[in-house]
């Protein structure tokens, strides 16, 4: 299997300070990798220079063999990478419905028609709510983000990621925040939709990393300590201490 | 369910049914105010597709409004025989042309800076129209006569009031209703997400930037709609149609009225011009009132005439009301 | 060509004027990140009320004075009790608010002095000329240059050797964290606000003698001004200076050289800033 993501010695530098000084893995077809590491160690970083909101300092993203380094953030989604983030960042006036929807119309290439509406679109609107029933928020579609509860906009944000119909997932700490019954909820739901698709997800909860994760990368201070299966990693005395010790 | 998909379109048919009453209903001098209310009913209608529906607050709505006004005339003066569809076509196209130039140059700011350039631009052109007098006429201002409308079959005598006054119904009441239109489409919608949280578009496939030249142009061509209209109502046009007291006065309307609904501007327009018309019979300081309403908005209702009377019917139905322009299925309207 | 050293110094002393104007405009939007509309409209009235101070009692240093003191007043109450109200509805409200008070303080002023232009005679030992250089030049614009110089190097003084003058500076680049370490940063910001109102403020009362004290004025310098901090940089004072002399200087050779386009000139500049480095020559990337 050929790599689906390379992420190719990636520097990055913010006026002077070095975030990631060198970063190299690789993730396969449908694979589920985790990124894990201390805070401020570079993983949201990280993400944006995958997810082209950032350019790197240096080094290359290569995406099915592509490099897709320079290519803004919209094309990149279009081609097929789709990130959550760490903070709720959802449609805050619109409603459940209409948040998950300007995804699956940008898929549909609905984005600046002038005159078909969406409301009378009948396959984008079927899409919109197998998507709301897969993250659970079937029953709430018509009501505006403000009067959803934290795990329920945690959800619609994951909704909103999957909503372009994306090859390779990127999720950043999807179950920041939650309680052990929300989290528990939130595996179960994360597992079934990435189904069939390649995953990277950023966590701090190791019971979702090793629940879900094939394998697992160590970010540590800008650079990549370990790569390899979660057993392996569980096992490692380095991961230990720089990382897993601190629990 | 039908009966409810139906219902706008109800109510936009009363209206026009009630708009074609009015010559017969109202005096000759009122029919003139309601000609210069639809037309400037358009010209906030567009302003607030930006700054209600977008969220981008632009000082310079009247570059296109005053280029549209400009056109018209320059080209009746210059082009002899030119039809009436003819010399508003060339406004329109001429205003488009300047919406995705400028675009090009002052989008690519936003906020407080977008606004400041637009400010910049709009004085440039203003000082531009002020020194060309050779084609503005500058202080002068053009004077044109209004062409007969050519049908085939008939000639409509455009010297008439009334029915200069049934030409603009028909043609801007259209385009007032296609901005209405437009609000439910895709891009109508498109619009909301660039103000509500343009960042995430780009992850979601979207080119912002595109997404905001193509309302930036297609808000400046109705502007420029609504000039030519302008110019061709009063007869005449000055570098006042052009200035920033002309972007600062749609401003007013469309802020009075309120930005959250579709609605809001149009009231605001009939509130703005009506009042201007009365209250300048009595004082020269006018300006000073519509500015001491602006500012107690901005301060207390900033949600406008609209937040107002939307708020007085939730008392009785009970409906929540956020003083933003919602999308398709919540709009109140 | 000797007008040269004529129009070089009209430079200095309109690029003085536009100093004192910018350096308030740019410190609130770099630490604020609040574009003040009515900035101009504070210009506009420090030059009224030096109109007024100045019939009544004839002593010009008087105005210099008091005038700019009764716009930091103002100034101070604007910020405290408007601009704060609307700081909750967002950026948008924000320029909402300070583009209606431009409006209102304009027409207010229309109301109480008249809608037409007044004569500032200021006369005495700044009405006459000097001779130097071979040229005999106004002293009143040698005042006005002096005067930016001396507002300049007080406001580096303050702003790098001092205490205040780091906690100022820390606010135009982070305000939050500024805010975290303890300062009072509202206070800060009404003092930045009020004291940028009252620079505004006595630039009206120089400018007032020099150009026509009318109600476009406020209008006239707004768009140099805005000029001036796109070309300079928000926050920064020493691109406030410079800006402001290129184009007191662009100003003044353009009448000279391309009287036709001088109007264009200024603008050209800023398009030739916006797209070449857009966020202003010592500006920092937002």
């Amino acid at each position: 299997m050929t790599d689906y993501l390379q992420v190719q010695n990636i520097h990055k530098d913010f006026s002077g300070l070095k975030v990631l000084t060198g970063v190299d893995f690789a993730v396969r077809e449908k694979q589920r990798h985790a990124v894990i590491g201390p805070n401020g160690a570079g993983k949201t970083t990280l993400f944006n220079i995958i997810s082209g909101r950032f350019k790197a300092s240096s080094g290359a993203i290569l995406f099915k063999g592509q490099d897709i380094s320079g290519k803004p953030a919209y094309v990149r989604n279009r081609q097929g990478v789709s990130r959550s983030f760490q903070i709720t960042n959802v449609f805050q006036e619109l409603t459940v419905l209409e948040n998950i929807r300007s995804g699956v119309r940008s898929r549909n290439g609905m984005r600046y028609n002038f005159f078909r509406k969406p409301d009378n679109h009948r396959q984008i609107n079927e899409r919109t709510e197998a998507i709301a029933e897969e993250v659970g928020l079937k029953g709430v579609m018509h009501m505006p983000v403000s009067a959803l509860s934290y795990g329920q906009q945690r959800a619609l944000e994951i909704a909103i990621t999957l909503s372009t119909e994306p090859e390779l997932i990127l999720l950043d700490e999807p179950t920041a925040g939650m309680t052990r019954e929300e989290t528990g909820q939130a595996i179960r739901m994360i597992d079934h939709v990435t189904a069939g698709r390649t995953l990277v997800i950023i966590e701090h909860d190791m019971d979702v990393v090793f629940s879900l994760a094939d394998t697992i990368s160590v970010l540590h201070y800008g650079k990549i300590l370990v790569s390899d299966t979660p057993d392996t990693i569980r096992n490692d005395q380095r991961v230990k201490d720089a990382y897993l010790g601190e629990e | 369910m039908i009966s409810q998909k139906k219902t706008p379109y109800l109510v936009i048919a009363a209206i026009f049914a009630l708009g074609v009453l009015m010559p017969f209903v109202i005096k000759k001098y009122q029919l003139n105010m309601l000609t210069e209310i639809i037309v400037f009913a358009l010209y906030a209608v567009s302003y607030n597709l930006l700054l209600g529906y977008a969220g981008l607050l632009s000082f310079g709505h009247a570059m296109f409004f005053g280029m549209g006004a400009f056109t018209v005339a320059v080209s009746l003066i210059h082009i002899p025989g030119l039809s009436l569809w003819s010399a508003v076509l060339m406004a329109l196209m001429m205003t488009t042309a300047v919406g995705f130039i400028t675009g090009g140059f002052l989008l690519r700011h936003k906020g407080a800076y977008f606004a400041l350039l637009t400010l910049a631009f709009n004085s440039l052109f203003y000082a531009v129209a002020t020194k060309w007098h050779k084609i503005t006429g500058g202080d002068d201002g053009l004077s044109i006569t209004r062409p007969d409308l050519h049908l085939g079959f008939t000639t409509i005598k455009m010297a008439a009031l009334t029915n200069f006054y049934y030409v603009t119904l028909v043609v801007i009441g259209t385009a007032i209703v296609f901005c209405w239109y437009f609000t439910k489409t895709a891009m109508g919608q498109t619009v909301l997400l660039m103000r509500e949280n343009e960042e995430r578009m780009k992850f979601l496939g979207y080119n912002t930037n595109i997404s905001r030249l193509i309302l930036f142009t297609f808000t400046g061509a109705l502007a420029g709609l609504a000039g030519a209209f302008y110019t061709l109502h009063f007869q005449f046009v000055s570098q006042s149609a052009i200035s920033v007291d002309m972007t600062t006065a749609v401003l007013l309307m469309t802020f009075v009225g309120g930005t959250g609904t579709f609605w809001g501007p149009i009231l605001g327009t009939f509130v703005y011009i009506i009042l201007q018309n009365y209250l300048s019979d009595i004082t020269d300081r006018w300006p000073l009132f519509m500015g001491l309403i602006f500012i107690v908005m901005v301060l207390v209702i900033p949600g406008g005439l609209s937040q107002i009377i939307l708020s007085i019917r939730s008392l009785f139905s009970g409906k929540r009301n956020t003083g933003k322009p919602l999308a398709a299925e919540e709009s109140s309207s | 060509m000797s007008e040269v050293p004529v129009f070089f110094l009209h430079g200095l002393a309109y690029a003085g004027l536009l100093f004192l104007v910018s350096a308030g405009l740019t410190l609130v939007f770099g630490m604020m990140n609040v574009l003040n509309f009515a900035h101009a409209a504070m210009y506009m009235l420090g030059a009224y009320f030096s109109f007024t101070l100045l019939r009544a009692t004839g002593q010009f240093w008087l105005c210099l004075l008091v005038c700019p003191l009764l716009l930091f007043i103002i100034g101070a109450l604007v910020e405290r009790f408007l601009l704060r109200r609307v700081h909750a509805y967002g950026h948008l409200h924000e320029l909402l608010l300070t583009f209606g008070l431009a409006y209102i303080i304009t027409e207010l002023v229309k109301l109480i002095w008249g809608n037409f232009p007044l004569a500032v005679n200021i006369g005495g030992f700044l009405g006459q000329t000097v001779a130097f250089f071979g040229v005999i030049y106004p002293i009143y614009r040698i005042f006005i240059f002096v005067c930016a110089i001396i507002v300049g190097l007080t406001m580096a003084a303050i702003l790098y050797k001092t205490r205040l003058g780091i906690i100022l500076r820390a606010a135009v680049n982070d305000s939050e964290m500024v805010n975290a370490l303890g300062f009072n940063v509202p206070l800060v910001f009404t003092g930045v606000f009020a004291f940028g109102a009252a620079l505004s403020g006595l630039a009206g009362v120089i400018a007032g003698p020099l150009l026509t004290t009318y109600p476009g004025m406020a209008h006239e310098i707004l768009i140099d001004a805005f000029v001036v901090i796109v070309v300079g940089g928000f926050g920064s004072l020493g691109g406030a200076v410079v800006a402001s002399l290129l184009i007191g200087e662009l100003q003044s050779f353009g009448v000279l050289l391309f009287p036709k386009l001088s109007l264009a000139l200024v603008y050209m500049l800023m398009a030739a800033v916006l797209i070449i480095k857009p966020s202003g020559l010592f500006g920092e990337k937002q």
